[in-house]
């Protein structure tokens, strides 16, 4: 075929292929002959002629196309532009079917562009980026997402029709022909619009609104946007909406976060903690602000003189105030290990500001084994335990605690009250799998000793049965000294009934335990008297030791005085006083009448039996040695002990730590005695100083004759 | 002598007069140490021959003559004898220079070993030796190294027997001893503050490391470092020294100066 034959040939062969296709109908029958024609062509070495004729043709033939999409009206720009595209697409198939052989050997060979490439090409050229439509295709589809946000339905499948062309023209000109701009604009309308929202709306609602925004713009996507837009318009919704509002939102009067958590609004804590975690530093300022209002409110907590003066009521409240908390972290905050972390730590800050916390932690668990868990289940039981480990796992004083959960335990297990012995069991369980054994033992001791007794009870009646049988009941609890609170025992005289008993019990001990000392400790035991009153109303009362002695004096005689009384029982006057108090100024419990009737009593009052006295109830409790909140001075005494005890503990830590490192300067000195006292109390490194210094002088240490912060260990 | 110039002529002279030394000796002496004196004098007395130089017999007749009629050792009153033969006043602390030569345990006593033992090392044999050495001792408190030790010395010597720490009385006493030889601006503070908020005695640590303080930290402590692991009684001093305005923002205001 000659050359000028080739090019009519192709241009023949293209137009009607073309038009063929725009109006529906099919292929003119034979179409084996354009392609051997086509063949044809490229075996003779014309492929040239055929490739830049197809390119030719089809740019005029595009060219076409475009004016009659230009002068669509309106919505059906768009229509036009989706028809005329579905045509291009399905002539290329042919038209690339026909010129397969060019396709395959002649293109590749000259490294020309495909067929198939060459007609996207070229309709994006002259289609999509010609003057007249550029720029009125990327405006047509940005006013139509526009209109969607304000609402209005549009022809989803006709965009995705359009989105899916430009993608298909290269991801470049979906990008530099939509995205881009769509990106710019829908950051613009949102700017707008969290302006405006941020000034009506509190911050629950506007949360909402962005939440909606966000999951609209994520649905746009998958409707009829390409997949790689996701990431960046919802970085969009987030930054505008979110981001750049951040601290406003947080820190909104009446509705912030602090007002969120305060009110147990889960699903507003939880939607905002979902939107905060998309942006970096979201979660942060959520975190911090928790935890200063946590600070906050624990602080407030922990020096409310009026909420103190009910200890057990007090740690009720911490323990409320961290369930709350644990339930707004775990319903709304996923559970977030680091908001668990950043509600301990405040937790720890503020129940350390007050010292006495762990004598009023020590109280609350002392209420709760004496009466509070009567009739709870055991897994209830446990419940609370372990709330109560929590609490004590944030004491820096550990130390502190011991000392009063020890003296609570004494009064406990001494008056009988403790409701339930698993519970008590249970406790020092998990007290010694937290701080080790040391913690414990001498508390296990303590439960050792009274199970002890009451075996030695049930040998010393076996042994004395007869001779005793008629006497009162002794029921004796023989203490090993280390294991118990260290009491003075004060004198006291016995009544003489008590001390025949009391008597025999101590030669019947000391006969079966060699070398050991007995001594009572008449400031800690019990009684319960029988006694009948003017009537004949018989009553049950049950009194300390002291108040039994003073009351077995009225057996003698209708009255006593003061001084008398002081006499005859030898007791500490201050203890003496608080018990006539307690038998004869309290309504209910006024065994004994006192001559004045004023509240205190002073030297020259005079008590008689109160022959008169009533009561609905058979036993009546008068004992005074319930575990309470220490007096001033009772603390002062406390707590001084407590720095009494630590001193060996620090100097111990300290020759350890010499003995291994033999030589170490004073920093490091610090920071590790600091370490190994951790899980007891925070030391005081004044303290530690001063016990260095001790030990220097005793000769366990000396200083470096050069380095004067450097310290030896002499063997 | 003719050849030397007027200030070594007189330097040999001092020498001769203070060591009892002959002018050949002297001159030797001052020419290795380059014409300084207390070098002169430090390798004049630590040579071994000097000990040959004293009389063992002379020793025992000084000891005697002070010895306690009922001890063998030299007691209270000796030392007073001692001290009047010397020309001194029993509380001038070239006594406690001489304590410390002769090693002395304790206060106001010396034992035979240590008083015969301290008058051989140092060479001295006679009385009149004994008085000529006086002003050497007096100098060998301006000497950095040898005030420590006769610094540290202290210590030991003024404390009971059998007693691990000085007594705040007599601590303070030596203090206004010491540092009258050697001016420390913070003493008399130092003193008053022990009364005020110590009151009890002092340990040994403390006691050195005083020395330590005023040798390396500025009256107006601007370069004291608080983590520099001071004893806690000199940490607690410096805050009341900031405490009362004594010390303020790193200038020292001494009001025993205003008048």
């Amino acid at each position: 075929m000659a050359p000028m034959d080739c090019l009519a040939y192709s241009k023949a062969l293209l137009k009607p292929l073309a038009f063929s296709f725009a109006s529906g109908s099919s292929l003119p029958t034979c179409d084996t002959w354009y392609f051997r024609n086509a063949y044809n062509m490229v075996l003779h070495k014309f492929g040239e002629k055929l490739y830049s004729g197809l390119v030719s043709t089809m740019t005029l033939h595009l060219k076409e196309i475009s004016k009659s999409i230009e002068v669509a009206q309106g919505a059906s720009f768009l229509e036009e532009l989706n028809r005329k595209w579905a045509d291009h697409n399905k002539a290329l198939q042919m038209i690339r079917d026909i010129l397969m052989y060019m396709d395959r050997t002649f293109i590749p060979s000259t490294h020309k562009t495909p067929v198939h490439d060459l007609g996207l090409n070229l309709w994006r050229d002259n289609v999509i980026h010609s003057s007249k439509i550029q720029a009125r295709l990327r405006g047509t589809l940005l006013e139509l997402v526009r209109g969607e946000r304000t609402g209005e339905i549009i022809n989803r499948g006709l965009m995705r029709n359009i989105m899916k062309m430009l993608m298909d023209l290269g991801s470049l000109v979906y990008q530099e022909d939509f995205e881009k701009p769509f990106i710019e604009v829908s950051a613009d309308f949102y700017r707008v619009e969290s302006q405006q929202f941020i000034e009506c709306c509190d911050c629950g609602d506007y949360l909402k609104k962005a939440e909606k925004r966000l999951n609209e713009e994520i649905e746009r996507v998958s409707h009829y946007l390409d997949a790689t837009s996701e990431a960046k318009i919802t970085k969009v919704v987030e930054k505008e909406m979110i981001e750049n509002h951040m601290s406003r939102l947080v820190h909104m009067e009446n509705s912030g976060l602090v007002n969120m958590i305060m009110d147990d609004k889960y699903d507003d804590l939880g939607r905002m903690y979902s939107l905060f975690h998309r942006v970096s530093n979201g979660l942060s300022i959520l975190r911090d602000v928790m935890t200063s209002h946590i600070r906050e409110i624990g602080k407030q907590l922990v020096t409310d003189t009026e909420r103190l003066k009910d200890p057990v009521g007090f740690v009720q409240q911490l323990l409320d105030e961290r369930d709350k908390h644990d339930k707004i972290i775990s319903f709304a905050f996923n559970n977030d290990k680091t908001f668990q972390n950043a509600l301990n730590s405040s937790f720890e800050y503020f129940i350390n500001l007050n010292p006495r916390s762990p004598e009023y932690i020590s109280l609350f668990v002392d209420d709760k084994l004496r009466k509070g868990l009567k009739g709870v289940s055991e897994e209830d039981v446990e419940i609370v335990l372990d709330k109560v480990m929590m609490l004590f796992r944030y004491l820096q004083e550990k130390d502190v605690f011991e000392k009063y959960y020890k003296q609570h335990l004494a009064k406990r297990l001494l008056s009988g009250k403790t409701a339930s012995d698993d519970a008590e069991r249970s406790l020092i369980v998990k007290l010694k799998t937290e701080c080790g054994y040391q913690f414990t033992s001498k508390l296990e001791g303590m439960f050792t000793d009274m199970k002890t007794s009451q075996d030695t009870m049930q040998g010393f009646y076996a042994a004395m049965g007869p001779e005793i049988a008629d006497g009162p009941m002794l029921t004796i609890q023989v203490l090993t000294t280390g294991s118990w609170p260290t009491q003075l025992s004060a004198p006291c005289n016995l009544p003489s009934e008590i001390l025949g008993l009391c008597d025999k019990f101590r030669t019947y001990y000391l006969g079966t335990h060699t070398g050991r000392r007995l001594s009572w400790q008449t400031n800690m035991g019990t009684a319960d008297l029988k006694a009948t009153f003017g009537k004949g109303q018989k009553h049950e009362l049950n009194v300390s030791t002291y108040q039994m002695c003073i009351l077995m004096l009225f057996n003698n005689a209708d009255m006593h005085g003061y001084r008398e009384i002081e006499q005859a029982m030898e007791i500490p006057a201050s203890d003496l006083k608080r018990c006539l108090q307690s038998l004869a100024c309290v309504k209910g419990k006024n065994v004994l009448r006192k001559e004045p009737m004023s509240k205190d009593i002073s030297e020259d009052d005079s008590f008689f039996f109160n022959d008169k006295f009533t009561s609905k109830l058979y036993k009546i409790k008068i004992g005074t040695v319930v575990a309470q909140k220490e007096s001033e001075p009772e603390k002062q005494e406390t707590r001084h002990r407590v720095e009494e005890d630590r001193k060996p503990q620090i100097e111990a830590a300290i020759v350890r730590i010499m003995k291994s490192r033999r030589v170490l300067d004073h920093n490091n000195i610090v920071a590790e005695v600091t370490k190994q006292m951790q899980s007891r109390f925070l030391p005081n490194p004044v303290v530690i100083k001063k016990r260095i210094e001790s030990l220097i002088e005793r000769e366990f240490l000396e200083r470096d004759k050069v380095d004067r912060k450097l310290y030896r260990y002499l063997a | 002598m003719n050849k030397l110039g007027r200030g070594h002529r007189d330097k040999v002279q001092q020498f001769m007069t203070i060591t009892g030394a002959s002018e050949k000796v002297a001159l030797q002496a001052l020419k290795a140490s380059d014409w300084h004196l207390e070098g002169a004098f430090d390798m004049f007395y630590s040579q071994p021959h000097v000990k040959s130089f004293t009389d063992s017999r002379h020793l025992e007749e000084l000891y005697r003559r002070y010895k306690d009629p009922y001890a063998d050792m030299i007691l209270v009153d000796g030392i007073t004898l001692l001290c009047n033969d010397l020309q001194v006043e029993p509380q001038d602390i070239v006594m406690l220079v001489v304590s410390w030569h002769m090693k002395a345990a304790t206060m106001c006593e010396f034992s035979k070993q240590e008083f015969i033992g301290g008058l051989q090392a140092l060479g001295i044999d006679s009385l009149e030796k004994f008085r000529e050495r006086i002003p050497f001792m007096r100098s060998e408190l301006k000497e950095e190294q040898k005030f420590r030790e006769i610094y540290n010395f202290a210590f030991g010597w003024a404390k009971e027997k059998g007693q691990k720490s000085l007594a705040l009385d007599t601590a303070i006493g030596m203090w206004q001893l010491l540092f009258a030889e050697r001016p420390w601006q913070l003493v008399d503070h130092w003193c008053q503050f022990l009364q005020a908020r110590h009151n009890k005695a002092i340990s040994r640590d403390t006691w050195s490391q005083l020395l330590e303080f005023a040798r390396t930290v500025d009256p107006a402590l601007s370069n004291y470092d608080a983590e520099g692991a001071w004893p806690y009684l000199i940490d607690e001093f410096v805050e009341y020294l900031t405490e009362n305005g004594i010390v303020q923002k790193g200038q020292l205001n001494d009001w025993s100066q205003r008048r």
